[in-house]
């Protein structure tokens, strides 16, 4: 049964690579019939090339402020910022007559450490006119603080104050910057990923003093390692290379200086 | 069977000398032929195998039955790959390569192969990876994850197969073979013990011992890693975790003295397995039974509380705080030679160098080991005379090797494996002084009598004669024939036998002739950092406070000592050593500290920590240096760190991980050795484990293990005298 | 190291949070201790807490006291922000007594210093 559900997954697994037709000929059959595959987003040329063409129009129009379009997935576009453009950039967005994306749907951040500038501030945004969703970066690090975005989508307020709350990014003008997440007292950003698995803190019910009490954590040695390599990782030759980006998002942090 | 004696014989040969350690067939660059993987060009020997050439690009051909260490079988299919321009698809692992030819690994004619192949290893394949142990780890599942097809069209039945008993070790569930024969090629050719065959053929071919039998080897457990599948698994470990839940740590085994390396896999603090680690030097990638399957042993009999003999004569137990302040109290009184102090066979250098020095700012010197070794005409002093000089490896080398009262295969088995190897590929000619045993191969037996030793170094014996002509000879004394009465003469007569043999056969300033092949993991460091071998010292001189550091061979008793003798034991398992004394103090075991071993070669290596250490137990040098604070001689350490900068003070080599100290003055030794005057006795040399009941219990973690118990009782009573809990 | 990192497109000057200068952020740090200081005895009675104003103060001066070391003035003006939020959480009683008290570390053992203290303490000292 393992071997069964493992080959389903196997199967899968090389599909997304997109090395269907070399890995896996029709073999049964000995016919050449292509099978649909319902849990991959078909790759549509039509769409790819409107977003495209969408992409390289927002980059002529606001060329102080973008560094990069991409589409990623084939029909996700992507536009790169600095981060001094948000509200020029995402109000160009809002109010255009041909983009119409009113709705902000999500904001959030990317910690990646090694880079100079290690948050990555992601704004997804939807156009309900157009039915299209377009996704906006820009990036800072821990102490340069990011305009808010609250005066051109209200629906920035929470959002921003999750990412202070879990990544410690500032959001200057930001009419309500507090916690929202985290306990009072808490110290720390949880989604750094600098920040320890475990926390620093352990919380515990103290009878003498008649409270909880937060003592620093002390861990048994059979937590502290962690071991990362798959046992299913065999045979690395056979294996194809993940898909990758396109465009290496280090390389705006150059197009920046 | 499969098997093609002759082109076997061809192939392994050429598959040993890619390897480089033995057998350097030197070809001429101009021989070397270029052929194609993939199109890409390599370079390669002429009658290198298509699996080998392809794997010197770095492209792994899948395989089941083909193994590096074992001959070619070539019958499980599965390394099939297409040639361009060939009409069929080949074998890799038994086709040598042809110039010019392209091999392509990734074809489609390839894949097709393959996955033709894996649906005909499942057809008969049960799909109870579920209740597999082999789950996760397994060839036959990464392979057709790989490989094979995602659906399957085989409507019949499957093929069933008995189980076999072959002892209480390996669990076969033979419905699960896929008939790769690794498991028979190890035992008849690395284990040297021909019990496994194949009986039928096509569908009803099976594997197994025909008459049930026990396969009796002490390096058994070395089929369950060479398995592809989960026919032969561990009982031990039958059904206890997945490789994927355990954490693996690194380590180094203590079970005897060549330091196989090691990987501990644990789970929730608790030891689960332990497998081998390749090290080519050493172990290769085999491991003996003891060191497999003792581990159960560290769970069981464990000092886990310090505790302190009370006016009625029990053991009470004691802080650690109450306890080391008694233990100062008692060291604080004596002086000089009033304090002895015995180490064992399993104690780590760090611990050895901190009661040292402990010992050494209370004035006293009386540091000895249990392990016995001669020290007439002080010959501790040099290295070379302790040590196994050739190395593990030199024996494949060796073209002439002499075995005096040692029984290598159930004293250091995997140096015994390394002397069979050389035998079976390089037509070693071994000789053995001592009592006949069965070592898996054939030797010349000289006979028993330490006499012929002498005989030996005087020429008079025609063995002497071989000696001298050998191109490499190689002469390995047991530790064992060195603790008679007469050690020291065997000793004298064996470093002149070598001496001779050096001078006489013309070899190189850098072969080492003269060996010797330690039992236990401690005794290298002990003496590298000045102990006394041998108890002598403190029966002669009883001291008032004896210090018992893992000492559990039991060589010293209550008899032997006054009366009000105040005995501290220091180690991790209650056995010989405990009962005796007057506070215990638990210690650590092998797989709880991080600490440094030194193997018969003189090569030093370090343990990890596993696992914590049971209850109160601690490392044991920090238990010495506790004491030391306590009792006012304060040791200048406090890290491991610091220990092991002390340890580099007293002898550098003991940090110096996996490098062997080359050891020299052989001809100086050999003088030294003239001063010993004692006489040989008569009495015949015996090495003390004869059969392999003798091997699986010989130190207190092994003596601990229920598993290496019920060995003993299998290999004495037979494998149904073992009641085995009946699960699937 | 931020000051690379940002924009060629605007300018080459490090974004200030707040104060563009270190005497603008110390002006600040004092305006929060006063906040603090004078915030001390509220809290103590509303969230009746069993500590002097005396020694609540004494704590409000060890903790901004731990941050001498400072002089960044984005690093203090971040200090700040989240001092700020602290204080409103404590003015609004959005906190309770256990966050207050927390600042107290009244339960904790020391951790054992010296050799043989961290033997009897535990495997790995």
């Amino acid at each position: 049964m393992l071997v069964g559900a493992a080959l389903r997954v196997a199967r899968a697994g090389l599909r997304v690579t997109g090395c269907r037709a070399v890995l896996l000929p029709a073999r049964f059959e000995g016919s050449s019939t292509t099978e649909t595959q319902p849990t991959v987003r078909p790759k549509d040329e039509v769409t790819q090339k409107h977003l495209c063409a969408f992409g390289e129009y927002v980059a002529e129009i606001l060329p102080k402020y973008v560094h990069q379009v991409q589409v990623t997935c084939f029909n996700e576009l992507e536009i790169l910022i600095h981060p001094d453009g948000i509200i020029p950039v995402l109000t160009f967005l809002r109010d255009h007559t041909t983009a119409q994306f009113k709705s902000l749907v999500d904001l959030t951040a990317v910690d990646v450490p090694t880079r100079q500038n290690r948050f990555e501030i992601v704004y997804n945004l939807l156009s309900l006119r157009f039915n299209s969703r377009i996704r906006v970066k820009t990036y800072t690090d821990e102490l340069t603080p990011i305009d808010s975005l609250v005066p051109v989508h209200k629906a920035a307020n929470w959002y921003e104050r999750e990412v202070w709350d879990m990544f410690g990014v500032f959001f200057a003008n930001h009419p309500d910057m507090r916690r929202i997440l985290t306990d009072y007292g808490f110290e720390g950003h949880p989604f750094r990923k600098d920040f320890p698995l475990s926390g620093y803190v352990e919380v515990r019910y103290d009878d003498e003093v008649k409270r909880v009490v937060a003592e620093p954590i002390e861990l048994a040695q059979e937590f502290r390692k962690f071991d990362l390599n798959s046992p299913w990782e065999t045979f690395p030759a056979y294996r194809s290379a993940p898909e990758t980006l396109k465009i290496e998002a280090g390389e705006k942090k150059e197009d920046a200086k | 069977m499969l098997r093609l004696p002759a082109v076997r014989r061809a192939l392994a040969g050429v598959s040993q000398s890619t390897k480089g350690c033995v057998r350097t067939t030197t070809t001429a660059a101009s021989n070397l032929i270029e052929i194609f993987v993939d199109g890409q060009p390599v370079l390669v020997e002429p009658g290198t195998t298509v699996l080998q050439a392809c794997e010197k690009v770095g492209m792994q051909i899948p395989r089941f039955c083909y193994h590096d260490r074992l001959s070619v079988a070539g019958n499980c299919r599965m390394c099939l790959v297409e040639i361009e321009k060939a009409p069929k698809p080949v074998a890799a692992c038994a086709m040598p390569v042809m110039k010019g030819w392209n091999i392509l690994t990734n074809s489609e004619k390839s894949r097709k192969a393959r996955e033709g192949v894996m649906e005909f290893l499942l057809a008969n394949h049960p799909l109870d990876c579920p209740i597999c142990d082999q789950g996760g780890e397994c060839d036959l599942q990464d392979q057709s994850m790989m490989f094979g097809s995602d659906r399957s069209r085989f409507m019949e039945g499957k093929r069933a197969v008995e189980d076999k008993n072959i002892g209480p070790l390996v669990k076969t569930i033979m419905t699960r073979c896929i008939q790769c024969t690794r498991c028979i090629r190890f035992a008849s050719e690395i284990a040297g013990v021909d019990d496994l065959g194949t009986t039928g053929r096509g569908n009803e071919m099976q594997v197994g011992t025909y008459i049930e039998k026990m396969f009796m080897s002490e390096l058994s457990g070395n089929i369950i890693d060479i398995c592809p599948v989960g026919a032969l698994t561990s009982k031990p470990y039958a059904f206890t975790s997945r490789p994927w839940e355990t954490r693996k740590t690194e380590s180094v085994d203590v079970l005897d003295a060549v330091g196989s390396n090691i990987v501990v896999s644990t789970r929730t603090g608790e030891v689960m397995r332990i497998l081998p680690r390749l090290h080519e030097d050493i172990n290769e990638e085999w491991i003996a039974d003891k060191t497999r399957f003792a581990y159960d042993g560290l769970k069981r009999q464990r000092l886990i509380e310090p505790m302190v003999r009370n006016e009625e004569g029990l053991f009470v137990y004691a802080s650690w705080e109450d306890a080391l302040t008694h233990v100062a109290g008692v060291l604080q009184g004596v002086q000089g030679n009033d304090v002895g102090a015995i180490a064992g066979g399993l104690v780590d250098a760090e611990a050895l160098v901190a009661l040292k020095d402990m010992m050494n700012r209370l004035d006293s010197d009386t540091l000895c080991t249990e392990e016995v070794f001669p020290t007439a005409g002080a010959v501790t002093d040099l290295r070379s005379n302790y040590l196994l000089n050739t190395k593990i490896a030199g024996v494949e080398e060796a073209d002439v090797l002499l075995l005096i009262g040692t029984n290598p295969r159930f004293e250091e088995p995997l140096f015994n494996t390394r002397i069979r190897k050389s035998w079976l590929h390089n037509e070693l000619q071994v000789s053995l002084v001592g009592s006949e045993v069965d070592l898996t191969y054939t030797y010349d037996h000289l006979g028993d009598s330490p006499q012929i030793l002498q005989d030996i170094a005087t020429g008079k014996h025609p063995f002497s004669k071989i000696l001298n002509e050998a191109k490499k000879p190689m002469v390995v004394v047991g530790s064992a024939a060195l603790q008679r009465g007469d050690g020291a003469a065997i000793h004298a007569a064996v470093s002149t036998i070598a001496h001779n043999a050096r001078t006489k056969s013309g070899v190189g300033a850098d072969w080492k002739v003269m060996n010797i092949l330690h039992r236990f993991a401690s005794q290298v460091a002990a003496l590298d950092l000045g102990y006394k071998p041998g108890v002598e010292a403190i029966r002669k001189n009883p001291p008032k406070v004896l210090y018992l550091l893992g000492a559990d061979a039991g060589c010293i008793t209550r008899q032997d000592l006054p009366k009000n003798c105040f005995i501290i034991y220091q180690g991790h398992h209650g056995d010989l050593g405990a009962p005796m004394a007057d506070i215990i103090l638990p210690g650590a075991a092998y797989t709880e500290k991080p600490a440094t071993y030194v193997n018969t070669e003189g090569r030093s290596q370090q343990t990890r920590v596993a696992v914590s250490p049971p209850g109160m137990a601690r490392e044991d040098w920090r238990i010495i240096r506790a004491i030391s604070e306590l009792a006012g001689v304060t040791l200048p350490y406090e890290t491991l760190d610091q220990v092991r900068s002390r340890l580099e003070e007293v002898s550098p080599n003991l940090v110096r991980y996996d490098d062997v100290e080359e050891a020299n003055y052989f001809s100086q030794a050999n003088e030294l050795f003239k001063l010993v005057k004692q006489q040989l006795l008569a009495d015949p040399l015996v090495s003390p484990q004869l059969t392999i009941k003798d091997y699986y219990m010989t130190d207190p973690i092994s003596r601990a293990s229920q598993k290496m118990a019920k060995c003993v009782k299998a290999v004495t009573e037979g494998a149904k005298a073992i009641e085995e809990p009946t699960f699937c | 190291m931020a000051a690379s990192g940002v924009g060629k497109v605007v300018g080459t000057t490090v974004k200030p949070i707040f104060s563009r200068d270190l005497s603008e952020a110390k002006r600040r740090v004092r305006e929060l201790y006063r906040a603090w200081y004078r915030e001390v005895p509220h809290t103590v009675q509303s969230f009746q807490l069993d500590i002097t104003v005396k020694q609540g103060r004494d704590k409000v001066r060890e903790i901004f006291m731990k941050n001498t070391h400072v002089t960044d003035p984005r690093v203090i003006d971040m200090l700040v922000i989240k001092g700020k939020m602290e204080l409103q959480e404590t003015i609004h009683v959005w906190k309770q007594r256990t966050h207050i008290m927390r600042f107290f570390n009244e339960t904790e053992t020391p951790r054992p210093k010296d050799f043989l203290s961290k033997f009897y303490a535990g495997h790995d000292p």
